[in-house]
């Protein structure tokens, strides 16, 4: 019974040393990217709250916290206060499956990749629930807007997955960056790299692909009708889903926790100061591409998903699996 | 103990869902419960060990097929009060599809299965790598035919559904990105006193 409850205690520990760096690190992305944004328009930012602002999101997340919540009278009461919460909670258990270094993992467990795409496609339920549950126009279209987005892009992000499986031919995410120790996957397979990128954009709802909470003709889409922490909560799901996706990016093609060149003081530094600066990376492109591009229609959306992406993604893996199979490179 | 004590509880918990996708008034909410009791089966594939079944059930039926039940669902205006009368009419039906899956299992259950057979099956490799042994061997034409169910299914619903109305303005993208100044921009001099002449 000791031993049970001792790795009780050590498994919830680990689940903690996840779950607060990632939740530390959504109120500083939200930092950088006001300070991103402010640097690429020539402002300065927020520069008062602490030492060069940084404090700026802990004051936003307090004044969220003192505020009231507002139920809509027509609402449905508990889907209403659920959405929220669901949303939050599939953005953080994702996290289970992300080796960090090559030890240090909460499961690694067989499927790995698939757990992720799995919990990554339920994500469209905390909005679609929010937008029905809200009874309202704005949210309604915004969560319908959401739900056909999210389902076309995850085809092209499941084509590029499976390429990078054919070259792995392993399910496990510490195998996937293992595979990768001397040459990481963005060099052979660059197009599929960028599709992967692109389609996390539109995965996290994130510029030039936020439609569903388009400002300009939806007021706040699908959570129009949140506030207080209810707010709060989708906005702190929002950027881990951000750093989730940066993180799956840098496992399926950036190498992980291995160091560009294995010579000897690069890897000599700990994989996970790699893996962080790799993601870190990855995160300021997404903040880079916010400030650059301007939104896209959605007819224009759905073009690149289905005609653009899908056709290309799938003739990819044609081409690599009968590439790898003609050279006698296949994995086993 | 511990696998025994949850497989009760999932069972349990997928049985109750379904019953409230049965009765439930609001449609919205029958779809929300059929999505609980996704998971709860994907729970009881994983208890098995047959994890690739279970998150591919998960990522097809909760990612894709119930989300698109659920666009459906509420985009209807449902008036509740009607819906539950007709619930008698498919009694009949109803019974009818149990008893023919009630058969399959008992079939499937008492008459084919030997029991450790399976075991070993399942134990000897990673369930992944079993399924991709066989799929494209021994289930090939299975395999293939099912896939050609589905095309069928697709092409009749779009087919059904696709009305093509030629007065609808269209967006010609290569067109409109071919097009260059000349095109649309003319530039013309006009002598003073004369005024543009409409040619």
């Amino acid at each position: 019974m000791t031993s049970l409850s001792f790795e009780l205690t050590i498994g919830i520990l680990k689940i903690f040393s996840f779950v607060v760096p990632v939740l530390v690190s959504v109120a500083l992305l939200v930092y950088l990217e006001r300070k991103v944004l402010g640097a690429v328009q020539l402002r300065k930012g927020p520069n008062v709250v602490g030492p060069f602002g940084i404090l700026q999101s802990f004051a936003d997340v307090l004044k969220l916290l003192t505020k009231e919540n507002l139920l809509p009278s027509s609402s449905n009461k508990f889907l209403f206060i659920f959405a929220p919460m669901l949303t939050l909670i599939l953005s953080l258990i994702a996290w289970a499956v992300i080796p960090i270094s090559s030890t240090y993992v909460i499961a690694n467990i067989n499927i790995g990749i698939l757990y992720l795409f799995a919990v990554s496609s339920f994500g469209v339920y905390g909005v679609i629930i929010a937008g029905w549950a809200s009874n309202s126009k704005y949210p309604f279209l915004g969560a319908l807007r959401s739900a056909a987005q999210m389902i076309s892009y995850e085809v092209s992000i499941g084509f590029v997955i499976i390429t990078v499986l054919i070259c792995v031919g392993s399910l496990n995410l510490i195998d996937i960056v293992e595979s990768q120790k001397n040459m990481w996957f963005a060099i052979p397979l660059l197009p599929m790299f960028v599709i992967f990128i692109i389609s996390a954009l539109a995965e996290t709802n994130r510029l030039p692909f936020d439609l569903p909470e388009d400002e300009a003709t939806l007021v706040a889409g699908f959570f129009t009708e949140y506030s207080s922490i209810s707010f709060g909560l989708f906005f702190l799901a929002e950027y881990a889903n951000m750093i989730l996706m940066s993180s799956l990016t840098v496992i399926l093609f950036l190498g992980g926790w291995y160091p560009p060149i294995d010579i000897f003081p690069l890897n000599a530094i700990p994989g996970i100061f790699w893996f962080v600066i790799k993601v870190f990376l990855i995160l300021f492109v997404f903040l880079w591409v916010r400030a650059t591009f301007p939104r896209y229609r959605y007819d224009q959306l759905m073009r690149l998903g289905w005609k653009i992406f899908l056709p290309f993604t799938l003739i990819w893996v044609v081409i690599t699996s009968a590439f790898l199979f003609y050279f006698g490179l296949l994995p086993n | 103990m511990f696998l025994v004590g949850s497989f009760f509880l999932f069972a349990a918990f997928l049985i109750t869902t379904c019953i409230f996708v049965i009765f439930s008034k609001n449609p919205v909410n029958s779809v929300l419960f059929l999505v609980l009791a996704f998971l709860n089966s994907t729970f009881l594939f994983i208890l098995i060990g047959a994890e690739f079944v279970g998150i591919i059930l998960a990522i097809v039926y909760i990612g894709a097929v119930a989300i698109l039940f659920l666009f459906v669902v509420m985009m209807l205006d449902i008036q509740i009060t009607t819906l539950m009368f007709n619930i008698k009419r498919y009694i009949p039906l109803a019974l009818l599809f149990a008893g023919i899956i009630l058969a399959e299992i008992i079939y499937l259950t008492v008459f084919k299965t030997s029991k450790e057979n399976l075991d070993t099956f399942i134990r000897s490799k990673n369930n992944t790598e079993q399924i991709g042994d066989v799929l494209y061997t021994e289930y090939f034409i299975d395999f293939q035919l099912s896939g050609i169910v589905l095309l069928l299914a697709m092409i009749g619903a779009i087919v059904l559904t696709h009305v093509y109305r030629p007065t609808i303005k269209r967006q010609n993208i290569e067109s409109q990105n071919s097009t260059t100044a000349e095109d649309r921009v003319k530039l013309v001099k006009i002598k003073s006193g004369e005024g543009i002449k409409d040619d």
